[in-house]
């Protein structure tokens, strides 16, 4: 088997042993969901309900014009208890649609459809209609991506679940590995794409011979099997690592025909495609070295990350720290109300032990976070740069072109906080740029 | 929602750290100078364990008070003046004044170190300064002597012979010691004069515990000895001599001081090897190298803008001209 790979980037501990081999189950539901209008990239949805409205599972509650957007849908059967602006997993208050949660649930009545007879237009209004984002994080409304500009000879499928502790796509390749086959065909066949690729870690061996069997013997379709190394998942660095294309600084995957979708997204697009269901429920890893009892669970979206963490058994001794999302570019969280969003992939719960040193010092030059930022920028400059506020020279080292993936930060022996720099950074050269045009 | 009286660490991502630190890095410097440090002290026994202490506890008590009068947290435990302790007393000969090489701790770790701002700020390595500054400050120096020359210790005899650097036993073409000797074990000169082997050791060590990359040792020696042969000198006793591995090891890759990328760390590298012969040549063995280094610190951030690499995508941005105008750059999907 030859194992594909980037530049630079770093061997991170796996920390999945902890939930690799726990099967996806499902938790009760919570009293009350709390869900988002503007959780995705793009213009915010506005709300369709009032409160005192009652709402089916899978009815849409918010919704934009906006073309980069993606509608919002109610999770669950219930009532509308308030329209308003409810804490957020970054640390902000976003407008938000309660539900309180019916005690009995009607079942949906899904329309089943037979996907192969579907054309490209369908599949895309599907998606769009189902509210499908990127979930590895970005949240990218999934219908835009489907609608690329140019012409696509490459449809990869990202598997790789480069961020250590994550193991809800590892079990959804094994458990659904049909629905995910399916799905990535129609997405495929959305960008009219004439290659289908899988890009998998080798450290999920069970996965890749499970994809390998389905797809065996046929053409047009292949499993690249790629190196364990943060941040394979990066786009940039997983088309370069798959196809040895590199996106230019500013650019999009399509502006080299490539089109790259995560397993879970791939998995409500084919339910979107077959059933008409919305993104209304997703997997999740909750684990960590302070998880009494890690697992993979399929929530409702809204779910309060207090409910799962408490029907996950909590903390199994004193809390440090919950992420929500992975460790590497996931949110610490002051409080457990904030909810689950189409975007979360994990929730992480850190022992004290876990919690790292937030204490910096300068940069002593020692050239590690050079030698492996995979975007080969500068990020020493660009922390001592914004450190002492010449954000000009912290754009000339690169400031706008690091994606946040925190490699730099993860080997700094003096412990620089270079990821917060570098957003503070962005923020003022975009203002600086604004100011000049 | 104060849930259960929670408390929750909160901080910017990532959540992970290397087990890397700067304390661990510069307790593997010091661990990498005991070979040379105990050879020095074989040869010269309370001399050198005299000097050695003196250094130390001149940086550690310099970088204490300096910090303290500048109101900033005491930043001892990073090991860094012990380092610069440990460096300044290996360059010096074994019969140095305490003094002396007290006063160049002093100006190393407080002047050329904490008054620029502390560990990460600083533009020239803090040992080399302390030990060139007692060249470029003869006059204070010896009016230092007159002083202080009562309270010199009787630590027993040295032998003259051994006194002399092998450099200066170059220059004059009498009892140079074998190469063999100098590659294993010769006491002249500085104390980081007593043994190749033993820096080398240390050289490998640090290479091993990825502290040091090969480009600045490599470029700097390689350059050393090809210099010497153009001037028709012996090109092996100039690599071996004087002080060249201290610096190639241990000085000119101070993570501080020298360039950041491997294409700038061989331009840095080789030109303090060129450096190093013209001074020989040019001015007697005193000091080449510390002084080659020095004025190639001063480059650094020239050096480092030049050899600015493209960043990931641009090569390939340059190769293909027709690119349509992009939209923000997005993450993983
Ligand atoms: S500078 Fe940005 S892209 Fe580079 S390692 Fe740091 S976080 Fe990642
Ligand atoms: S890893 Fe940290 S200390 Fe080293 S060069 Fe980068 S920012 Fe400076």
């Amino acid at each position: 088997m030859t194992v594909k790979t980037f530049s630079q980037g770093v061997f991170l501990p796996h920390y999945k042993e902890f939930s690799e081999k726990k099967s996806i189950t499902t938790i009760p539901l919570p009293k009350e969901v709390v869900i988002p209008l503007h959780q995705h990239t793009g213009a915010p949805c506005r709300a369709l309900v009032k409160p005192g409205d009652e709402v089916k599972a899978g009815q849409r509650i918010g919704e934009s014009d906006a073309f980069v957007s993606a509608y919002v849908h109610a999770s669950v059967d219930g009532k509308v208890t308030a329209v308003e602006p409810r804490p957020y997993f970054t640390g902000t208050n976003v407008e938000s649609v309660v539900i309180e949660v019916d005690a009995k649930q009607g079942k949906p009545a899904w329309q089943e459809r037979d996907t192969s007879k579907l054309s490209i237009d369908e599949i895309r209004a599907a998606i769009k209609d189902a509210g499908i984002v990127g979930m590895g994080g970005a949240a990218f409304p999934t219908h835009v991506k489907l609608s690329p500009p140019k012409p696509i000879d490459a449809f990869i499928v990202n598997a790789c679940e480069c961020e250590p502790f994550l193991t809800c796509d590892h079990r959804m390749m094994l458990e659904m590995t049909d629905m995910l086959l399916e799905g990535a065909r129609l997405a495929q066949k959305a960008v009219s794409a004439p290659k289908l690729i899988f890009g998998v870690e080798t450290n999920k061996p069970d996965a890749i011979q499970a994809l390998n069997s389905k797809i065996a013997g046929e053409a047009g379709v292949e499993l690249v099997a790629l190196d364990v190394k943060y941040p394979q998942g990066s786009e940039k660095q997983l088309i370069k690592a798959v196809l040895d294309r590199e996106v230019p600084p500013g650019k999009l995957p399509f502006d080299v025909g490539v089109v790259v979708q995560n397993v879970a997204t791939c998995i409500a697009v084919y339910e979107a495609c077959r059933y008409g269901k919305p993104s209304i429920e997703r997997v999740l890893t909750v684990t960590g070295d302070g998880a009494a009892k890690p697992q993979n669970v399929l929530v409702k979206m809204g779910t309060p990350i207090g409910h799962i963490i408490e029907q996950c058994g909590g903390f199994k001794g004193e809390a440090g720290k919950v992420i929500m999302g992975g460790p590497m570019t996931g949110w610490a969280q002051s409080r457990l109300d904030t909810s689950i969003v189409k975007g979360s992939s994990g929730i992480l719960l850190f022992s004290p032990a876990m919690v790292a040193e937030t204490e910096h010092k300068a940069c002593v030059r020692c050239g590690k976070c050079v030698d492996h930022c995979p975007m080969f920028l500068y990020p020493n400059y660009i922390s001592t740069y914004a450190e002492t506020g010449r954000f000009d020279l912290a754009d000339e080292w690169g400031a706008m072109d690091c994606f946040e993936c925190g490699v730099c930060v993860y080997v700094c022996p003096s412990n620089r906080p270079i990821v917060q720099f570098v957003r503070e950074a962005k923020k003022q050269i975009a203002a600086a740029r604004a100011a000049r045009n | 929602m104060a849930d259960k009286n929670l408390t929750l660490a909160i901080s910017s991502s990532p959540h992970l750290r290397s087990p890397d630190t700067v304390s661990n890095a510069m307790r593997d410097v010091l661990l990498a100078l005991l070979p040379i440090t105990l050879v020095s002290i074989y040869f010269f026994k309370l001399h050198a364990v005299f000097l050695i202490l003196v250094c130390l506890a001149a940086a550690a008590l310099t970088e204490l008070l300096f910090r303290k009068v500048m109101n900033k947290p005491s930043s001892l435990d990073d090991g860094s003046a012990l380092v610069t302790g440990l460096l300044v007393a290996l360059c010096f000969g074994p019969s140095t004044a305490w003094w002396t090489a007290a006063l160049c701790t002093f100006i190393g770790v407080g002047i050329a170190k904490e008054l620029m701002g502390g560990l990460g700020w600083n533009r020239f390595n803090p040992a080399l300064f302390g030990r060139v500054s007692v060249i470029l400050l003869v006059p204070i120096f010896s009016y230092l002597s007159s002083i202080f020359v009562s309270m010199r210790p009787y630590l027993g005899e040295i032998d003259m012979v051994t006194q002399a650097t092998p450099l200066a036993l170059l220059k004059q073409g009498v009892g140079m010691p074998g190469l063999f000797d100098l590659f294993l074990a010769f006491p002249g000169g500085a104390l980081a004069e007593t043994s190749a082997l033993a820096l080398i050791l240390g050289g490998i060590y640090l290479f091993y515990k990825e502290h040091i990359t090969w480009e600045i040792p490599v470029s700097m020696i390689v350059a050393v000895f090809v210099v010497a042969l153009i001037f028709g000198q012996n090109p092996l006793y100039h690599v071996l001599a004087g002080g060249v591995l201290l610096g190639a090891f241990f000085m000119a890759t101070d993570w501080v001081t020298s360039p950041i990328t491997s294409k700038g760390k061989l331009i840095f590298g080789a030109a303090i090897g060129i450096l190093v012969i013209v001074f020989r040549v040019g001015l007697g063995p005193t000091e080449g190298t510390a002084f080659s280094i020095l004025i190639m610190n001063a480059f650094v951030p020239y050096i480092d803008r030049v050899t600015k690499r493209p960043k990931f995508g641009e090569v390939a941005a340059s190769q293909s001209a027709s690119v349509s105008a992009g939209r923000p750059v997005s993450k993983t999907s």
